[in-house]
């Protein structure tokens, strides 16, 4: 009973929200509307079309590829690794700031993800070494 | 070649006991990142029922810091949970009956309305902190738009999965897991992503937690500045005219058809008072300054209105939306309000708004206008 009230409660909140949002959008004039539909669609196309299979077939690689002490790590690695570096992605672009303002983007983006990746490639490297010393143990 | 089918992927981590988990904490960051979005809209123009508080000082700069965060934490548990129901996206719809097919088809429905304005957001959101707009809408209305049907998308998304979520509550989350062996566990993809996340917010809060400012690597902001303090829209950007914040540059003051002009030598031979306020902007970037000038309350009793008046100020920037603000009547009346004329105990600098700034408690940094030319008091 609870659980149906909660839902339904939720269900038509959800659904009058929706409704707001798609009322202040189609207050936009055509072209912002244009511009909003395509990125609204252009962020799902480039997920399930182009980095969702991409992930999939690196997902099949590392079973074949990696050795089986090293598939944990490497697993924890990519996951870490994979999603901190798109977070960082607008950083890493070299888009945005402005020349004239020395204090917007005023780190060594770069460096730091290549720091990064070296450290989690050591971190890998190390727990597969431990875990194929751990297997060969007696 | 065929399209793939929902029982081709290996289903040992993709179970919903993973889902919910990582689902849960990446609804709280939406929810956060809504609400605190909510809040930040509300500044510029607060409905009737709402008064902007002007305490605490450091309010907006906790709530538009956490907005910016709980959408760059989100961005990893988004990956991982979009992940873990990827092969749901090759489910075969359901033909007949008509109602179950009905309902199959707006679920299908409201989770691509969910994808599309979640990743929307986080993408928009987050190429607006590094001020980069590859888009021709603008940025302000369309993330205010789009927000609320991201998290209607949400609350129908949650109140379909309610059963599933309280079911993979109800027991751990590797009950009846198979052996994992050498493999990851869902336990161990849990923590990675916690991790993930983690890593992710430690990265780029330095931005806006001064502790963490030698850490955060990937802040849009190391957070200097001349004299101590970031710039987000330099005098030449913002269109100043140049040669109109020279010696000739004067104040002008007005109330009730009376005008009165003073220049920055005049504003410097008032009471000054010294208050620890920070900037903190709407991208998500903050940072506290020692401001020194004369409370606005001050200039507008030496007028003979009532502290308790609104003020509208001008700047004299000719480009940007945020060329003159309004200051509510609670922020006149506090005395922490400045026409704030020094920084750090150094005059401002040109690009931090000299000859004369706003500054003001619990503001956005955009409302805090700069390089100012007149103040009208409401009558």
């Amino acid at each position: 009973m609870g659980t149906t009230v909660t839902r339904g409660v939720l269900l038509l909140a959800g659904l009058a929200a929706g409704v707001y949002g798609a009322v202040l959008l189609l207050q936009l004039d055509f072209s912002r509307l244009l511009s909003t539909v395509v990125w609204l669609a252009g962020g799902v196309v480039l997920h399930d079309f182009v980095l969702a299979p991409v992930v999939v077939v690196l997902g099949v690689l590392l079973v074949r590829v990696v050795p089986d002490a090293a598939r944990r790590p490497a697993t924890v690695a990519a996951v870490v690794w994979g999603t901190v570096t798109v977070a960082a992605l607008p950083v890493l672009s070299g888009q945005g700031g402005k020349p004239d303002n020395a204090t917007l983007l005023d780190r060594p983006y770069w460096t730091a993800w290549l720091v990064l990746t070296a450290l989690v490639l050591l971190a890998t490297v190390g727990a597969s070494l431990l875990a194929a010393r751990r297997d060969h143990r007696p | 070649m065929r399209l793939p089918r929902v029982e081709d992927f290996e289903d040992r981590l993709r179970v919903p006991e993973v889902t919910s988990r990582v689902g849960s904490v990446l609804g709280i960051a939406f929810t956060v990142c809504f609400l605190t979005g909510l809040w930040s809209h509300w500044q510029y123009g607060p409905p009737g029922w709402l008064t902007i508080p002007t305490s605490p000082a450091w309010l907006y700069r906790v709530t538009q810091g956490t907005h910016v965060l709980s959408g760059t934490v989100a961005i990893p548990l988004l990956l991982v949970k979009l992940w873990s129901v990827f092969p749901r996206l090759f489910a075969r719809p359901v033909l007949k009956p008509a109602v179950p097919a009905l309902l199959h088809v707006l679920e299908r429905a409201s989770i691509l309305v969910l994808v599309a304005s979640g990743i929307f957001q986080l993408v928009v959101g987050l190429l607006n902190t590094v001020q980069w707009y590859p888009w021709s809408f603008s940025f302000r209305s369309t993330h205010y738009a789009v927000a609320w049907v991201m998290i209607g998308a949400l609350a129908v998304h949650v109140a379909v999965k309610l059963p599933v979520i309280r079911r993979s509550f109800s027991h751990r989350v590797d009950a009846d897991e198979p052996a994992a062996g050498s493999r990851l566990s869902r336990r161990g993809l849990l923590r990675a992503t916690w991790v993930a996340a983690g890593l992710t917010f430690v990265l780029s809060a330095g931005q806006t937690v001064p502790l963490l400012r030698r850490v955060s690597v990937f802040g849009v902001r190391s957070g200097d500045g001349p004299l101590g303090i970031p710039i987000n829209r330099t005098a030449a950007a913002a269109g100043v005219p140049d040669g109109s914040t020279g010696d000739a540059w004067q104040l002008e003051l007005s109330y009730a058809g009376r005008t009165v002009t003073m220049d920055r030598a005049a504003l410097e031979s008032m009471p000054q008072r010294t208050y620890a306020l920070p900037i903190a902007c709407v991208e998500g970037w903050s940072a506290s300054g020692d401001w020194t000038g004369v409370p606005l309350r001050d200039l507008v009793e030496s007028m003979g209105a009532p502290a308790r008046s609104r003020v509208f100020v001008t700047s004299l920037q000719t480009r940007g939306a945020f060329a003159t603000s309004e200051l509510p009547e609670q922020f006149v009346e506090d005395e922490r309000t400045l026409l704030a004329l020094r920084l750090s105990g150094e005059p401002l600098t040109l690009d931090h708004g000299f000859p004369a700034r706003i500054i003001a408690p619990n503001r956005p940094g955009v409302l805090q206008t700069k390089w100012v030319t007149r103040l009208e008091v409401a009558g």
